[in-house]
């Protein structure tokens, strides 16, 4: 058996759905959260279920990746059950969707989610009425509380498995495919199911009709304004609100945040105090960890050169592991640590996208509207999963300009806390660094908007602010802290004695012949230049190389700075050819590339 | 009037969306429809962006969305 879950942005599918099979789908307070549709598997009764959760929508016919996704699922599998998650304090706009997923002849199952918050909005529905007019079941439910959870287990149990009439289908399918044969000069099955779901919706335009000339992205058919009537007129029949009531402190909260006068500033403050606790929390940590480490790594170290037949061997693991320990726990683990907490919290408590509304403006002097904050500041914990979230810029230019920055000027928590720890060794000049890290970002979003003019169409649903649920924001913290232990700590490790290795064996001095040249162009040594190639495996790694050379504080600020603005590390690439292709990815190497031999060269001659 | 002429704290109704509109569909799907009560939150400063309150539901505008967007204001 297969079900669908389907609901508008932010309503709480995902939620809805990890409390009904217990799956781990990632749960944040703002609309773009799943970007994928992803399958879950639940066991009920004695029954195997499918549940596939969606990405957020606001009518199944426009045009856009998600929905055309959405309908191609429908195509491909046999789904048995559409699970609509309402957000019950939004009923008038959730109810189109509603109605257009019953157009669509499926059996259709409603959950009046959030039912606890609408209820402390002074919101009572009346869900009998509410089904009788729909003629479908409808269950109040909260994915926070778990309200609903045997009802719903209850009439899932009871579907029974393909409900829609095989014979009808088979019926439309030849009906279909007839009428797309005369009609349409390609063969395309997309366009084949894109025909199927047309028809469904009586009267709808589909952009291709060629009959007036509107885009197909600005048509309402009368199909689409009948539906908002019904829903208008239901909703208004069985919802009721208790009249005056009082205004709950996080309504309050938010007016301020919300306010024209002080959202911006507070926002900012907000920033500004979390980045300072971020350095405060490393350089105060990273003294006890040390020191606790200390112990440790002697008796490593003297163990590893006991045990080792003397030899070069000896030399680089009893140097490397010890080495190779240090830096990942005294420096990146914290900065890791604090980046989780922070992020997750702006994402739970909806904070997140009032900065995207708050900096709209100063985005457009970069090209891009204001959901790039999201991606963007997500990139300070991982870009991998943040060049992902840039799904929800609205357009395919906008998404490049930022994947592009992402790849390029943004540090992750892991680069973060290693350049740090770089920069204290030889002591090189952070306001340099910062200065031409900002410059860089400023240069490129500037070139890049001219080159692909942004169209000023900033529309975005701001989700309400909520308190953080403990179990939530601890579950992300954990995922992505996680990463700490699976990938930073063994890649290091391993780096560290591959370095080691490379010094002593005396390997790097092969490059020597680059150093006239490197020397040259940008006042660095040839080592030096090779830890600025290295960033293509991971850039956090880089600078561990540097670690190993001697470097006067100026050759230090000239290689930290070509290393923090050069290419994007090898997952962050998979993820880029993923979502936009090669042609993609060999454009944005290209810019890095030239970004970073710049910004030598730049400051070789600056300095 | 568009939204852009109101003030925050002010209520209005949608008229119409302007034709031609390129995201009209997308206001539209976002409960935009002409007969629907619109409050104005704030508008941020700079030509930023206005925030609307929609029954439950807060959207940002940009400004030029906003300008295409024929309100009257009520009481
Ligand atoms: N109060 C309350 N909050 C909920 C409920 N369900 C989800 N949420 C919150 O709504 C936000 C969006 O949830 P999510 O599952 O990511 O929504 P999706 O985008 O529809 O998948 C999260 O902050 C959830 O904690 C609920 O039943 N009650
Ligand atoms: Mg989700």
């Amino acid at each position: 058996m297969a079900i669908i879950v389907i609901g508008n942005p932010n309503v709480g599918k995902s939620a809805a759905l990890n409390r009904l099979s217990g799956s781990n789908i990632l749960v944040s307070n703002y609309p773009g959260t799943s970007t994928e549709i992803s399958a879950n598997s639940v066991k009920i009764g004695k029954k195997e279920i499918t549940v596939f959760d969606t990405p957020g929508i606001y009518s199944i016919f426009s045009e856009g990746e998600e929905q055309k996704a959405i309908r191609d699922l429908f195509a491909m599998e046999e789904i048995d059950l559409i699970l609509n998650i309402v957000d019950a304090s939004n009923l008038e706009r959730n109810l189109v969707l509603s109605y257009e997923l019953m157009d669509l002849g499926f059996p259709v199952l409603l959950l009046l989610n959030q039912i606890d918050r609408a209820r402390s909005l002074g919101i009572r529905i009346n869900e009998r009425l509410l089904s009788e007019l729909l003629q479908i079941p409808v269950i109040p439910f909260s994915a926070t509380t778990g309200e609903g959870l045997q009802e719903v287990l209850k009439v899932l149990e009871r579907t029974p498995r393909g409900k829609k009439d095989a014979l009808a289908k088979e019926e439309s399918q030849e009906k279909k495919e007839s009428q797309f044969r005369e009609v349409s000069p390609v063969g395309k099955e997309s366009l084949a199911q894109e025909r199927c779901f047309t028809e469904l919706r009586t009267g709808q335009c589909n952009g291709h009709c060629g009959l007036c000339s509107i885009p197909a992205t600005t048509c309402m058919s009368i199909a689409d304004w009948g539906r908002v009537e019904k829903a208008r007129t239901t909703a208004y029949m069985v919802s009721s609100n208790l009249g005056e009531r009082q205004r709950i402190l996080l309504e309050k909260t938010q007016a301020f945040f919300d306010s024209s006068l002080w959202g911006t500033p507070v926002l900012l403050f907000l920033a500004y105090l979390a980045f300072v606790l971020l350095l405060k929390f490393v350089a105060i940590s990273e003294g006890p960890i040390t020191a606790l480490l200390e112990p440790l790594n002697q008796t490593i170290e003297s163990f590893l050169s006991q045990i080792l037949p003397p030899g070069i061997i000896n030399t680089v693991l009893s140097k490397a592991i010890p080495e190779g320990l240090i830096i990942p726990f005294s420096i990146i683990m914290p900065a890791m640590l604090m980046v989780a907490c922070i992020m997750s919290l702006l994402e739970d408590s909806g904070l997140l996208p009032r900065y995207s509304v708050a900096l709209e403006r100063t985005g457009s002097f970069f090209g891009i509207s204001g959901e790039a904050i999201i991606p963007l500041s997500l990139g300070f914990g991982c870009r991998t999963p943040a060049i992902m979230a840039s799904r929800i810029m609205p357009t395919a230019s906008q998404r490049f300009i930022v994947i592009t920055l992402l790849s390029i000027v943004v540090p992750c928590a892991a680069t973060l806390g290693i350049l740090a720890s770089v920069i204290a060794a030889f002591q090189a000049s952070l306001p340099i660094i910062v200065g031409t890290m900002i410059a860089v970002l400023m240069l490129m979003g500037f070139v890049l908007s001219r080159l692909m003019p942004r169209e000023d169409a900033f529309i975005y649903e701001l989700p309400p602010l909520r308190i953080p649920l403990w179990s939530n924001v601890g579950k992300k913290i954990k995922m992505r802290f996680s990463g700490f232990f699976t990938e930073v700590l063994p890649l290091l490790l391993i780096m560290s004695i591959a370095v080691r290795a490379l010094l002593e064996s005396g390997f790097l001095e092969i490059f020597h012949s680059m150093e006239t040249f490197t020397r040259f162009l940008f006042g660095i040594p040839a080592e030096a230049f090779i830890a600025v190639l290295v960033t293509i495996f991971q850039r956090y790694l880089a600078p561990l190389v540097l670690l190993n050379l001697e470097l006067t504080p100026r050759e230090a600020t000239i290689a930290i700075s070509m290393i923090a603005l050069s290419l994007p590390c090898l997952p962050a690439m998979v993820m880029t050819v993923r979502e936009i292709g090669w042609s993609g990815l060999v454009k944005i190497l290209g810019l890095g590339f030239l970004t970073s031999c710049s910004v030598g060269i730049m400051l070789n001659l600056i300095l | 009037m568009t939204i852009n002429d109101m003030k925050p704290g002010q209520s209005a109704r949608i008229l119409k969306l302007n034709r031609g509109l390129r995201a009209g569909r997308r206001l539209f799907e976002m409960g935009l429809v002409p007969g629907t009560r619109v409050k104005l939150v704030s508008r941020h400063p700079f030509k930023g962006p206005v925030v609307l309150q929609i029954a439950n539901t807060q959207i940002a505008l940009g400004r030029k969305m906003a300008n295409s967007v024929e309100i009257e204001i009520q009481e």
